[in-house]
Order: C-alpha cells, then structure tokens, then sequence
C-alpha cells in the first residue's frame, strides 16, 4: 500500500452525534427565523444588519470555540462547522462575518496570544463587543503571503505601522484587526510579524466598501495605516513569528470556509429539488425527467461527500492531530461543489434561476468567491501536493 | 425562597414533514425527526421567564422513547436545570389517563414539594390537551388550562386566559397547574453554550415503570380508559353550485338549501322568509 493513505486518515464518527443533531436544529431555526426574511434584501442593498447581529451576540455566535472563562460557547469543531454551515445555508454573508471572527481573528488570540492579552481582548470577541478582522491581504502579497509591503517600526514602546490593506472582511465593521506587517529581514528573506490593531487607534482608516459579486452584506474594505501607533504589548506572539502564525490561522480558517461553501451548496440544492418537484413542464414535474434527475444525484452525492471530508478534517483537529493537508482538502473540495451545485441550482430553475426574484440566483454569486479566498483552489492543490509529495519516502 | 417549577415537555414528530399513510390511517412517525412539542416550549418559556425574576429551579419531565432524551437536552440549553426521562417499553401505548397517572407518579418521586406545574397547553401530533388537566387531578392541584400571560405575588398567582372569545383573569395559590397556550412566551434560543453544556453536565435521570412502583395495570391498553377506533383524514367536499333563474328563485333554492346552516351559523332561524314574485 502506497502510504499516501496516511493522509487524512483518522477515526470519525459517521453518524452524527445528538449534540450536533440539536446544534444544527437550533442554528437552523435562528438562520430560518431571524436570516431569511433578510437574506435577499441585505444582499441587494449590500446592508450589514446591525439588529441580527445583537441577537447572535448573547447567543455566542462570536464565541464558538472560545473557553467558557473567556464567555465562549467551547464547541468542538465538528459542532464550529455545523454552526457556519447552517448560517450559510440561509445567508452567507452573515456565515462569512461569523466564520472569518471566529475562523481567523479570534482562533490567533487562542493559540499566539500571552495571558495578558487573552484576557483583554477574549471577552470582549467572545461577547461580540468586538467584531475581528484579519489583514495579510496587501495589492501585491495575495497567494504569495510573504511578499507583505506594510511596515511596522519599532518607536520607544509602540510599534508605528504603516500599509495598505485589501479586500479586509468584516474591514467596514471591526473593532479589532489582525495585522501583518513587515518588522525586519532573517538572512535571504523578509521577516513578518503580527498586530492587535484596534479601530480607535491613531492612524487606523477604512476605506470605501468594495463593490462585490457576491457575499454583499458583509462589509469588506480595505484598511489603512498611516503611522498608526500600536502598544508594544499588541505584538501577538513573538518579533518574526507572522508567517507561523498565518498558516496556523489560514489552515483553521479554511474549515470555515469549506463550512460555509458546504452551507451555500446545502441551501442552493434543497431550492433546486423544491423548484424541481413543483415545476411543471411537458405536463409533468421536471424531477421526473432523468436529466434533471441526474443533476440532483450529482449535487446530492457531492454535498455528502463534501461534509464528510469537512467534519473528517474537524475531527482531526480536535484530536490534535496535523489537519493542515485535510483542510485545504475540505476547503478545496467543498468549494469546488459549491460552484458546481449552485451552477446546477440555476440550471434547474433555468430562467427563473437568473432573476434576482430566486435565491439560487444569490447563492451562484455568493459561491464563487469561497474558490478563492482563504488561499485560492490552486493554492489549497499545492498545499495538498506538498503534503502528499513529503510523505512518499522513494 | 426559591421556587420550584416543573415543565412537562413532549417530544413530537414534525408534523409538517410527516408522511400520513392513508391506508393504515396512521402517521409515519418513524420517517419523522423529533422536536419539542411548541406549546410545550412555551410552557418552559413562561418558567424561565418566571426564573429571569425569581430565585427558581427548574425541572423539565418527559415521558417517551429514550430519543425524547433530545428535547429534555434542549430544554437543559435553554436554561431549566435538572431533566428526568420517564421512559419504559412498558408504558407504549397509553392513553391520556394513564400518561397522567405516570407523570404524577413521576413528580412525587422527583420534585414531591414542587410550587407550580406547567404543561404545553396541547400537542402537535394528538391535540387532545388533556393530559395537563388530568394531571392536575391526580395531585389534586388547582389549575387553569390554556394561559397566556401570568403573574406572581407571593404565594398568588395571576393568570389571564382567552377562551371561547371571552378573555378570565383567575387567581390561585402555589401549589398549581397551568397549561400555557401558544399566544405569548414565544421561546428564546438556547444560546450554544447552552447546548454544548447540556451534553457536558450531569446528564439526565431516567426513571422506569419499576423505580416508579408502577404495575401493569396502570400502564398501557390497561390503564387507559380510552382506545383509539380509527384515524382518518376528513376529506373536504368543496364544491360549486350554480344556481340558475330569476333573482327570487335563485334566492329561494338558496335558502331551501341552506337556510338552516344560516341560521345556526347566525344564532336565529331565517325559515318563512322566502321572497315573493312581485305581481
């Protein structure tokens, strides 16, 4: 046996356990409740719903895998998933404030983060008082995480940073901000590092909302330094340790994102086969005919393997073992259904599908761009490659 | 002093889903995921709200299957704070009497000096709401079914109902029963923390026919005074009726035909009073 086979291997439970039955009932009923007579407007107004968003806070939406002494809910990550997944299956974009808070501003608070820092800043992210954000994204550093331009300078004790950067979700909105920035040069390459920027901070500005495709109710911005003054003691983790601290956060991050690919995908086939079973064409439901039969074999078979590669690679995670190769694996694969099922959702509601009057219409454009951020389809294949490539001792 | 409040809470199946087998006459329960019944979830509704201002405990009893454990966990995340599950292959089948009978079985043994019971004023899968005024028979509590707001001072309590489109204001002293209707108390969300710890903490207590010293007799087809002869889906007969002629005859085959439905819907009789031609 190649021993390829190693990869991803792990003990999972199949069937879900009661706690996630009840988790997923609960977030469904809230996402069905309070998102979905939402979902359409604040997509086409590109509205962030201040109101939902006080409701989720005291249910620990923004602290799902925070420690209960922080104010967190604690959940396991199968559970984190489920969460993200049902959010999205209504609405993505509040899925997508909820996943990248939790997925990458709070998790790099768990793992990097000194006592002191944990103490001022977890409360405040698990409660919601403050929303996160996460900024490598620069005009020139996308795939290529190193190639970071902004500054930070070290003045007495404070940091003085200065930079640009893109495409921040949740930028129009945060509190707090995760940033990388440039502190110095190891021998042959740049050295980055990470800051705890808060909003209220000298020299922290937001740029204009972006005008996107999809996922148009979540605010995302770009965000400017201009000799923005950060504490010394807002250096999470040590001078140097950016690029550790980025693909920790980018490996938990893609969970969510797969998550929320997962709910979109959900959410877009359980229209197709509803709209499927009512339309009548040919004086018959068009799910009667094998075409569109086939189609919703496709979709059904993709999302179930889909959530089982996910919650195979939450499961990893929980058990501490390494799940960066299973989350570029589940990032990957769930994205790629959920352009694919979405695609098929429009087909299946064929014109109708293009209106903005049917939600499939939304969740084709809201799909696209989880292929895309959190490390591009290609950047999860040459993650899964190296990964693979290690592992074979010939 | 703190108060001691039970919810009865039910698991049924989700009837909206739920396939009906016509030919049986029964629903397919098995095909079904279970919920908490909704009024039930009122019910524990109006005791945490009754708990947000008082000192009280909260204990949630169910009698099912041993998957009825999922909505005493969910009751758990809600806020109530100890869960039993009255739960014996011996008790399948019983009727409203006999469930009644083992519930109050169940609450001398579990929560003897409890101040107020509340109960889902009806399920979703039998609508019968009578298992929450019989059980207050059989402890011999006074009780008011169908509430939809209440009040405590003291040992009093205040209940306001609407029935038959007349709306009471009833009092009573602790010990009683209430049977809360669907109007007010819409349920809160458990928060997540709150269903994660309802899985972590002490679990819940499961208690059999035996522990609750009960004998065959009182269970099940025996213990029930009641029995089930058939289920079936009425089957609405709408129709159009033209009726056809002058104005005075189509109005008197109208009221040939529907005079006396008229007048019980209107509370008086209409017969006599047939238009006449004018000559």
């Amino acid at each position: 046996m190649p021993n390829i086979h190693r990869i991803g291997d792990s003990s999972l439970q199949v069937n879900p356990s009661a706690k996630h039955k009840l988790i997923r009932d609960s977030v469904r009923n809230f996402a069905e409740t309070e998102l979905a007579p939402l979902a359409a407007e604040i997509d086409r107004g590109a509205f962030f719903p201040r109101d939902v968003i006080e409701k989720m806070r005291p249910l620990n939406y923004f602290g799902l895998q925070v420690p209960r002494e922080f104010g967190g809910a604690a959940l396991d990550s199968i559970s984190a998933a489920i969460v993200v997944e049902e959010l999205s299956r209504v609405c993505a974009a509040i899925g997508l404030c909820i996943t990248v808070h939790n997925g990458v501003a709070v998790y790099p608070f768990l793992r990097f983060a000194n006592a002191e820092q944990k103490k001022r800043y977890l409360p405040r992210l698990a409660s919601g008082e403050f929303i996160g954000a996460f900024s490598l994204t620069e005009a020139n550093a996308g795939s290529d995480a190193g190639s970071v331009e902004t500054t930070a300078v070290k003045n007495s004790r404070e940091y003085i940073l200065n930079g640009t950067k893109i495409f921040v979700t949740n930028g129009g909105i945060c509190d707090v901000a995760l940033i990388f920035a440039l502190t110095g040069f190891e021998p042959g390459r740049p050295q980055s590092s990470v800051f705890i920027v808060e909003s209220k901070y000298p020299g922290f500005m937001r740029g204009e909302l972006e005008d996107l495709c999809g996922m148009r109710a979540n605010p995302v911005s770009s965000l400017f330094l201009e000799d923005c003054r950060v504490p010394e003691k807002n250096l999470l983790g040590k001078i140097g340790d950016g690029m550790k601290i980025g693909m920790a956060t980018l490996d938990n991050g893609r969970l969510g994102v797969a998550a929320q690919a997962l709910g979109i995908a959900q959410g877009a086939f359980e229209a197709a086969v509803k709209y499927a079973k009512e339309r009548q064409q040919f004086k018959k439901p068009i799910a009667s005919l094998q075409t569109i039969q086939n189609y919703i074999a496709d979709m059904a078979t993709d999302i179930k393997a889909a959530r089982l590669l996910l919650y195979h690679a939450c499961a990893r995670k929980d058990e501490g073992a390494p799940f960066s190769c299973d989350a570029s694996m589940a990032k990957l694969y769930c994205s790629t259904v959920a352009t694919r099922v979405t695609s098929l959702a429009v087909q299946i509601h064929g014109g109708y599908g293009y209106s903005k009057e049917y939600d499939v219409e939304r969740y084709f454009r809201d799909a696209k761009v989880t292929e895309i951020y959190e490390g591009t389809s290609e950047v999860q294949r040459m993650v899964i490659a190296r990964a693979v490539l290690s592992q074979w001792t010939f | 002093m703190m108060l001691k409040l039970i919810v009865c809470v039910k698991q049924v199946p989700m009837v909206a889903e739920l396939p009906w087998d016509e030919k049986t006459g029964t629903l397919r329960r098995d095909l079904a995921p279970g919920m908490m019944n909704p009024a039930c979830k009122h019910a524990l509704e109006a005791a945490l709200q009754i708990k947000d201002k008082f000192a009280a405990k909260i204990t949630v009893i169910s009698m099912g299957p041993p998957a009825a454990e999922e909505v005493l966990r969910e009751a758990l995340a809600m806020g109530a704070d100890e869960a039993v599950l009255v739960c014996d292959k011996l008790f399948a089948g019983s009727d409203t009497f006999a469930t009644s009978m083992i519930l109050q079985k169940a609450v001398k043994k579990t929560c003897p000096k409890f101040d107020l019971i509340l109960c889902g004023a009806y399920t979703a899968d039998s609508e019968t709401a009578q298992v929450g005024p019989q059980l207050a028979e059989e402890l011999n509590l006074p009780s008011v079914a169908y509430i939809e707001k209440l009040e405590i001072s003291g040992r009093t309590l205040r209940v306001r109902r609407l029935v038959d489109n007349f709306r009471e204001t009833l009092e009573m002293e602790f010990p009683a029963l209430l049977t809360v209707s669907m109007e007010n108390y819409k349920p809160r969300y458990a928060p997540l923390a709150g269903l994660e710890s309802a899985f972590a903490g002490k679990g819940i207590t499961v208690m059999n026919a035996a522990e609750l010293g009960l004998t065959a007799a009182a269970m099940a087809a025996k213990g029930s005074r009641t029995k089930v002869r058939q289920v079936f889906l009425r089957k609405a007969q709408k129709g159009n009726v033209l009726l056809q002629g002058t104005a005075s005859s189509v109005v008197n085959e109208f009221l040939d035909k529907y005079q006396r439905k008229i007048g019980a819907a209107i509370g008086k009789s209409i017969e006599g009073r047939k238009l006449h031609d004018e000559k």
